[in-house]
């Protein structure tokens, strides 16, 4: 027979390691660190409360160009997971970041090391002898591929299944998650009543494959293509100039036209014989717009609209939390897509 | 390209074949089973011929991309081909039942793959590989003092230049044109254990140098990281950087005349551990076998004591407390004691007469504050930055031939020195920097014949303009006015460099 003191101790042992565990639980969250603001939006949209997800970039800074500071040290030794954009992006600050943390579990090639770079649909991958001549030429691509809206989800879904398998427990959470997440861009990307009756993913194939418009004829007559997609439709076709080729992505998808960038290589300041041959060509083609980063003169964009009627500059943030409007991700691109639509239709 | 087209046709009628086929045997799970394995084995063939396909239609593509460049305003359409394989792979319009939307966003995974995989380069190449990167430094340089620039900072009084017969003068500068060491750096991972770097200074006329080679740890516990071989120390803060790394042409004073042109840079062992603190904060220790001929100098011999390695010993902290995106400020504590030998030639007749056996102990400060502007290439950034050292020596004569009862006699110095320089970036690529410097504020000498000595104090003022033409190639302008106290007396010079600075190879990634 046991005592009845030793019964009720047993059971406050229990009750005492059962809350504990859960304190335990509850106190665990996963520590993320991801090299962009546009990154971290994203995964914060697939963890919700089960991770403190930060980031090293603030946004408003040219993400190719970030000093190494200690701080970032600091935030790399505890950090749990580490997200990259990836095709050499942060080749100038990354790797000290990595040497200097003493982390293991986030180094390249590590699980929990997650280039993202390696689930996107890549543009400007060189082909052929690739020399610095050509000014910052990215070996693996062009890495401003968040642009793409389709890349956006495409990161998402690469995300989500990564962490999936770091922390299974978690998985089934992921997944709803990024499920709605899909959804909120792909109701941004054709509106709702598109998404609604026809289904994102299938929204998407079309248009990739490029017979949208065909297969959209074929539906009832009330469902009407909107969002991004269906603000810049009618301007498929028009010619944008861009100030570094970072915005190729988001013309691409939305098939618009590069007129040309300022900068006559990546990477390197507009001359002033590449901007007259510039002024020259886009009066030819009726260039009504230049778009560009806030964190580079505008000096040179603006010499090219004095010269020429109907140019505007258009200063955008390329990046969430780079600017007025650019609050998350999905709001950064609203903001560049509306504010173009309202720069094309004049 | 009609060859290619109907492969792909008839591949994409095959899969689409399939998938419409599978609703209908849902029935029975084992049959669901094998569909999907014979689903997985059709994916898999169709991927790698879909692979070669797009390779071949990759290059078709940048074909019609050349061509189209030539017409104006055409749309950018770098996939567009290739895409129409997808009006075969979606059923038709109509009701969609949601079991079909997960279906759906498979089917586009899918199709995305097919389209990414020739695409996207290997990613092996990036941790295999072993960087290497060269840097190549020239400049010009003008003074008008009269036996040079490099003598007179050589005669700065009090501090002393010891000839150890070696006939070995590092960062000569001549009137003219000057060629810096070419400097190759190689690093890779060793494997999960080991990092490693190396950096070797090729001087022209003088061979090779090894400036760096580090084995460091990569997998120690408890924040822990031990480098072994030979490495810059880290004690103060230019000390570990490169002379590509450097905001002027020349290293500080105080640099050069305590430590020499090469810094302290040792053979030996290295720990430091980063405190589990919200903020920076550093610590290190080395042990090093001590051959610096300024503080750490190992002679033996018949007339002096053989000292065993390790003679050098180092301690440093530093501390960096968060301050926002755009404000960040690091601060440095060092200390380093070492064991140090001296031969004089008191008589000047070109051979040694007295030779002294000690300590040498340095304390120094540092302080950076960086502003980050947030804007392209560095316009509006600014630094401020200073440190401050000072060294005591304290040797006792071990043997004389001038003068027999000056042995078991002491000899003491105590030298100090700073500098304080600030940049800023007054447009993109576009930096102004000041600098300015003072050497032997406390400049004091206590002489084994009981004599003692105070010497004066040397200066000099430093403006560089540099421009940053990219990551890679970078062109700066110095203009210096110094102001020497040496054994001669005091005398002025202007100093005047225009230097041209590449990095071919692996780009380079700044430490801060």
């Amino acid at each position: 027979m046991e005592k009845p003191y030793v019964t009720t101790l047993r059971r406050a042992f229990g009750l005492f390691c059962l809350i504990f565990s859960c304190f335990l639980q509850g106190a665990e969250s996963i520590t993320i660190l991801t090299t962009t603001t546009d990154l971290a939006d994203i995964t914060r949209q697939i963890t919700g409360e089960l991770a403190e997800v930060s980031s090293l970039c603030d946004g408003r800074e040219d993400p190719h160009a970030l000093t190494v500071r200690p701080s970032y040290i600091v935030k790399a030794r505890t950090a749990q997971v580490w997200i990259r954009i990836g095709m050499e992006l942060e080749l100038g600050w990354e790797p000290p970041i990595l040497r200097d943390c003493r982390n293991r579990r986030i180094q390249v090639g590590m699980p929990a090391h997650i280039d993202v770079s390696e689930a996107i649909l890549p543009l400007d991958v060189p082909q052929g002898k690739v020399t610095r001549d050509q000014g910052d030429i990215h070996a693996f691509g062009n890495p401003h591929y968040w642009l793409d809206p389709l890349n956006g989800r495409l990161a998402a879904r690469y995300i989500a299944a990564r962490l999936g398998k770091l922390y299974p427990e978690h998985d089934a959470v992921f997944k709803t998650n990024l499920t709605s997440f899909l959804n909120a861009l792909d109701v941004r990307m054709f509106g709702e009543p598109l998404v609604n009756c026809v289904g994102g993913a299938k929204l998407w194939q079309w248009q990739l494959a490029g017979t949208l418009d065909n297969e959209l004829g074929k539906l009832p007559g009330e469902v009407k293509l909107g969002g991004w997609y269906g603000t810049l439709r009618p301007y498929a076709g028009v010619p944008v100039a861009t100030y570094h080729r970072s915005w190729i992505y988001l013309l691409q998808r939305f098939q618009l036209s590069l007129a040309g960038e300022l900068e006559p290589k990546p990477g390197i300041p507009p001359s002033p014989k590449h901007l007259h041959q510039l002024s020259e060509s886009f009066k030819v083609k009726g260039v009504r717009v230049i778009l560009q980063e806030p964190f580079y003169s505008p000096k040179a964009a603006e010499l090219l609209a004095s010269r020429l009627d109907n140019l505007k500059v258009l200063v955008c943030a390329n990046s969430t939390g780079g600017g007025a409007g650019a609050g998350s991700y999905l709001e950064m691109l609203d903001h560049v897509i509306s504010a173009l639509a309202e720069a094309l239709k004049e | 390209m009609r060859q290619t087209h109907c492969l792909r046709l008839a591949l994409c009628i095959s899969f689409f074949a399939l998938l419409s086929r599978l609703p209908a045997q849902n029935s029975s799970e084992a049959d669901l089973r094998q569909q999907l394995q014979l689903l997985q084995q059709q994916i898999q063939e169709m991927r790698k011929e879909y692979t070669e396909n797009m390779n071949r239609m990759q290059a078709e593509i940048q074909e019609l991309k050349a061509r189209s460049a030539a017409a104006p305003a055409a749309p950018v359409t770098a996939v567009a081909a290739g895409q129409d394989a997808t009006r075969l792979l979606q059923p038709g319009p109509g009701d969609q039942p949601p079991a079909e939307e997960a279906q759906a966003e498979d089917l586009l995974e899918r199709f995305i793959q097919q389209h990414a995989a020739p695409l996207l380069p290997a990613k092996m190449a990036e941790s295999l590989s072993l960087d290497a990167s060269v840097v190549i430094d020239a400049y010009y340089h003008r003074d008008d003092s009269r036996e040079g620039i490099s003598h007179l900072k050589e005669h700065i009084s009090g501090f002393g230049h010891h000839h150890h017969g070696h006939g070995h003068q590092h960062g000569v500068i001549e009137n003219g044109f000057n060629l810096r060491h070419i400097e190759l750096g190689l690093s890779a991972a060793v494997d999960p254990y080991f990092t490693a770097w190396t950096t070797l200074a090729f001087e022209h006329h003088e061979g090779v140098e090894v400036e760096e080679a580090v084995i460091q740890t990569t997998n120690l516990p408890w924040n822990l990281t031990l480098s072994a071989g030979r490495f810059m120390s880290g004690i103060g803060r230019l000390n570990r950087q490169h002379s590509h790394n450097w905001d002027f042409i020349d290293t500080p004073l105080v640099y050069e005349k305590l430590f020499g042109g090469h810094g302290v840079t040792e053979t030996g062992l290295q720990l430091t551990w980063l405190a589990p603190t919200p903020f920076y904060l550093l610590f290190g220790m080395e042990a090093a076998n001590g051959e610096n001929e300024l503080i750490s100098n190992s002679i033996g011999g018949d007339e002096l004591p053989d000292h065993d390695g390790p003679r050098l010993w180092t301690a440093f902290m530093k501390v960096s407390p968060n301050l926002g995106p755009r404000h960040d400020l690091q601060l440095g504590l060092s200390w380093l004691n070492a064991r140090n030998q001296e031969q004089h030639d008191e008589d000047h007749d070109d051979l040694p007469d007295l030779w002294l056996d000690g300590y040498s102990q340095v304390y120094g400060v540092d302080f950076v504050y960086k502003y980050n502007a947030q804007r392209a290439h560095g316009h509006g950034d600014f630094t401020l930055q200073a440190e401050y050292f000072h060294r005591k020596k304290s040797l006792q004569v071990e043997n004389s031939l001038l003068a027999n009862d000056l042995i078991g006699h002491h000899r003491l110095d105590w030298q100090d020195g700073y500098y304080l320089q600030a940049a800023y970036g007054i447009l993109p690529r576009w930096r102004l920097g000041l600098r300015w410097e003072e050497v032997g504020l406390r400049n004091e000498s206590s002489f084994p014949d009981g004599q003692d000595a105070d010497f004066g104090t040397s200066n000099r003022a430093t403006a560089m303009l540099d421009w940053k033409l990219s990551e890679f190639s970078l062109l700066r302008l110095q203009a210096g006015r110094s102001n020497y106290h040496t054994e001669e007396g005091r005398q002025k010079a202007w100093e005047l460099g225009l230097q041209i600075q590449v990095t071919i190879g692996e780009h380079k990634a700044h430490d801060f």
